[in-house]
Parts: C-alpha cells; structure tokens; sequence
C-alpha cells in the first residue's frame, strides 16, 4: 500500500481547484446491505474553512462524515458508491492505505476516548506508531505543541504523566483533539464533539476550532444549530426522503442559510417547525 | 405544533397592531389640526408617548426573544424588522406631535392656502395605511407602491420650497413649508416599512434611492 502524500504527490496545492478545495464528494452514496443511508451527495469542502453538517437524526451525517477518511470501511455491511476525493485523489482508490488516509484527515469522536495511559503518551500515541523516529526532545516539543493549539497545555503542563482519565470531560475531548492534531492532519473530522459537554467545555472547543481553522480543514457534524451558526463558515443541510435516504437539501455560505435559506425543509428544519 | 416562541412573535405582532392604530389616528389628528385650525397639540403628544413606550417594548421584546430562541432564517429577519417598523411608527408619532405644534406656534392660519397641504396629507394618509397594511399583511408588493408615492411627496415639498422663496407671507411660507417637511418624513418612514417587509418576506434589500 501507497502512503497517501506520495500518491497525491508534490505539486499537491495544484491538484483540486488551485487548492481551494481540500475534500471533495461526488454523487455520494452510502449502502447499509440493501438499503441506502445517504444517496448521491455531492459537496465541496475549502481549505482552511469549517464546514457543519446538520440534519435530523437518522438523515446520514456522522454516516457521510465517516466517509471522509473511510471509517465505514470497519462496517462489515457498508459499501460506498460515489467518489471521495481528496486534493483531486479517490480515497477509495485501491491503491491507497486507509491508515494512510486517517493521518491526513483525522477524527475526533462525539464522547471523549482517551488511551488508558498518561495526557503526554495519549498526545506522543500517534506520533510512536506512525513509525517516524523521534528524540525525546522533538516529541514533547510536538506534544507541547499540539496541547498548546488545543488549547491545553496551561490547565496540564504540570501533570503531563498523570492518567488521561484524570482530566474532566472537556479537557479529555481537547486532548483528543490534542492526539489528532499531534500527527498533523490537513482534515479533521468531528462527529458531534461537545454533545456531551458543559457550555463552558462547549464554548472552549468552539474557541478552540476556530483559533485552529486557519491552519486546519474541519468537517463537523452537529445537533446543535446554534453551534452551526456560531462556528462554521459553510452549512450542509442532509434531510431522509420520503424513504428515509439522506439527501443534501442545501449547501452555502452558514450565513446565508441561516438568514435567508432557499429550501423550505432547511427553513422548517432550522427554525425548529416540526410536526 | 407551536412553537414557544410563536407565543412571543404574536405578542409582537400585537403590538405593532396597536402602534399601526395609534400613528394613524395621531397623523390625523394632527392634519386635522392643520388644516381645520384647532389646537389638539396635547392629544397628538399623548398618542405620541404612547406610540415611544410602544417601540421600547417592541424592541425590549425583540431582544428578548433573540436571547432564549436564538431565531433563525425569517423568524430573525422578522425581528429584525420588527424593530425598524416599530421605530417608523413611533416617528410617525413623534412628526404628528410636531405638525401639531405649528398651529400653537403660528396661530391663525385661515389667511394661507391650505390646498398643497390637503393634497400631499391625502397622499401621505394613503401610504401610511400602505405600509401598515403590507407589513400586517407581509405583502412586499406594496413596498414598489410606497415609493412612487413618496417621490409625489418629495415633489410636492420641494415646489412648495421653490416657491415660498418668491411668492406669498413669511408666516404663510414657514407654516407651509413646516407641515410638508413633516409630511415629507413621514412619507419617508412609510417607504422605510415597505422596505423593511420586503426584507421580511424575501430576505434581500431593495437599493435605496
């Protein structure tokens, strides 16, 4: 198997739209055995932008957010139709490794998920089994720094050897966060990453994604409209059909669908008119 | 299924009725009091007072309602309105109060010809009742309406300017010229609700001329 950066190789910022686009879908689909959860999706994620995807329950977000780095790949049943490209490359590609593609563009979980060792070996985890040597000096300089840019480091720098579970839920969830910034992905996904926070935790990881998203992509799904409007630059709106298949009703600017949407499912959905 | 902040944008709604109703009897009142010679200046200011307590409401509630719903798409483009139409009409008071005042200030004005002022308030009658019937009705057709006719009333006044230079008493040219000038921002504030409803209903601004 190919390391995704060779494959993708040099002249990578030429490939897909001069570089503007980062994570590309084209006419999606996602089957569970015989039955579509997603169909036909097609989007575009840009560079250096956070990208919400909202939707009811059920309508196939964290399913097309798994997608993005082939984690339906460890659903025994899931096949997917379509094409995800990244930088102008199918991830799908036989050739590429999906361990490969999961180093460019990681995930952080809807409930925290530290290893059961230390906050340092948590954030060092990723950099050990890459297989890149490093000093002792180089990994906590690479540690430091992924705490400082989840913003961490001050409330741990005094107790890096403690046990991660040590930690409350929010700073566990910006240490996690931590661990997927440490291997220096282009992309992070996020699959609904303060559900089960405090709105201090909440509004900490939210800081936290914007102060990062000038050197990061990031795709996040959310619940939490608000969270939508508060901190993405693009909104995707993924609604079940009449057969329950998740369909992209609307996608734009995250100002623009949240002042003036043009579907009137989006309008419906977002103003919480149910029923 | 309603929604519990449908409870609060009909209070909203309500309100603005209430305001709607107040701006039109006191712009009345004080043409009334122009053009007939009576001085109903303490009517007008109360109706006025009213129509500013009104606005501090509405906007106290708008406010409120942004804070717990966090509204969205036309709910939020209709508070935002709300506001802009609740201040338009406590203008609408507040220029009232001031066209009853003239008669209080100038005093008998039987000797000036009242004509230009009887024709313009006509207009301006109709647009408030315009404006208050597109935002009641969320019909931003009308908004095209309010601004053809606010253009008769900047017409109107600026002849009434031109002329007052060179023809006519002092007394009669000031008090004239007054009363079209408040005529004049009412008109104004009119076009400004047509406005504010076209941005309700399609959520984009109409270039201001």
């Amino acid at each position: 198997m190919t390391m995704l950066k060779e494959l993708v190789g040099r002249n990578m910022e030429e490939i897909a739209y001069g570089g503007k686009v980062v994570v590309e879908t084209i006419n999606l689909s996602v089957i569970y055995g015989k039955r579509y959860a997603i169909r036909d999706i097609s989007l575009k994620v840009e560079k250096n932008r956070i990208t919400a995807i909202i939707g009811p329950s059920g309508c196939g977000k964290s399913t097309f957010l798994r997608c993005l780095n082939r984690m339906n790949d460890l659903i025994l049943d899931a096949r997917v139709e379509g094409k995800v490209l990244y930088r102008g490359l199918d991830i799908y590609n036989r050739e590429v490794d999906p361990v490969a593609v999961r180093t460019v563009i990681g995930m952080v979980f809807q409930r925290p998920n530290p290893f059961p060792m230390s906050i340092f070996d948590n954030v060092a985890f990723g950099l050990r089994v890459n297989g890149v040597k490093f000093s002792k000096t180089e990994l906590a300089a690479k540690v430091r720094d992924a705490l400082e840019k989840a913003a961490l480091w001050d409330e741990v720098k005094d107790r890096l050897d403690a046990p991660a579970y040590s930690l409350s839920g929010g700073q566990q969830q910006r240490l996690c966060i931590a661990r997927t910034l440490a291997v220096d992905p282009e992309v992070i996904l996020l699959d609904e990453p303060t559900v089960s926070l405090d709105p201090i935790s909440t509004a900490k990881i939210e800081q936290l994604l914007r102060n990062i998203s000038s050197n990061y992509t990031i795709v996040i799904v959310t619940h939490n409209m608000q969270q939508a409007a508060r901190v993405s630059d693009y909104t995707a709106v993924l609604m079940p059909d009449e057969e329950m298949v998740g369909r992209l009703i609307e996608f734009g600017p995250t100002r623009d669908i949240f002042t003036q949407p043009r579907d009137k499912r989006t309008e419906d959905y977002i103003s919480g008119r149910v029923g | 299924m309603a929604r519990l902040m449908d409870i609060g944008l009909e209070r909203l709604s309500n309100m603005l009725n209430d305001m709607a109703s107040l701006s039109t009897e006191a712009v009345e009142l004080a043409v009334k009091s122009f053009v007939e010679g009576v001085n109903l200046q303490e009517e007008v200011f109360q109706l006025s007072e009213k129509l500013r307590w009104l606005q501090d409401e509405v906007s106290d509630l708008a406010v409120e309602l942004i804070a717990r719903y966090q509204p969205v798409a036309s709910d939020l483009r209709f508070l935002k309105s709300a506001m802009e139409v609740a201040y338009g009409f406590s203008r609408f008071g507040r220029y009232a109060y001031d066209i009853s005042q003239i008669i209080a200030t100038f005093g008998d004005l039987r000797e000036c010809n009242k004509e230009v002022v009887a024709e313009v308030s006509t207009v301006v009658k109709e647009m408030l009742a315009l404006s208050i019937r597109s935002f009641l009705e969320k019909d931003n057709r009308l908004a095209e309406r309010l601004e053809e006719m606010d253009s008769i009333v900047d017409r109107a006044y600026k002849t009434n300017v031109e002329q007052s230079l060179v023809e006519g008493s002092k007394k009669c040219g000031m008090a004239l010229m007054l009363m079209l000038r408040y005529l004049e921002r009412i008109a104004d504030h009119a076009t400004y609700i047509g406005e504010a409803v076209n941005y309700t209903v399609v959520g984009e601004r109409r270039p201001r001329r």
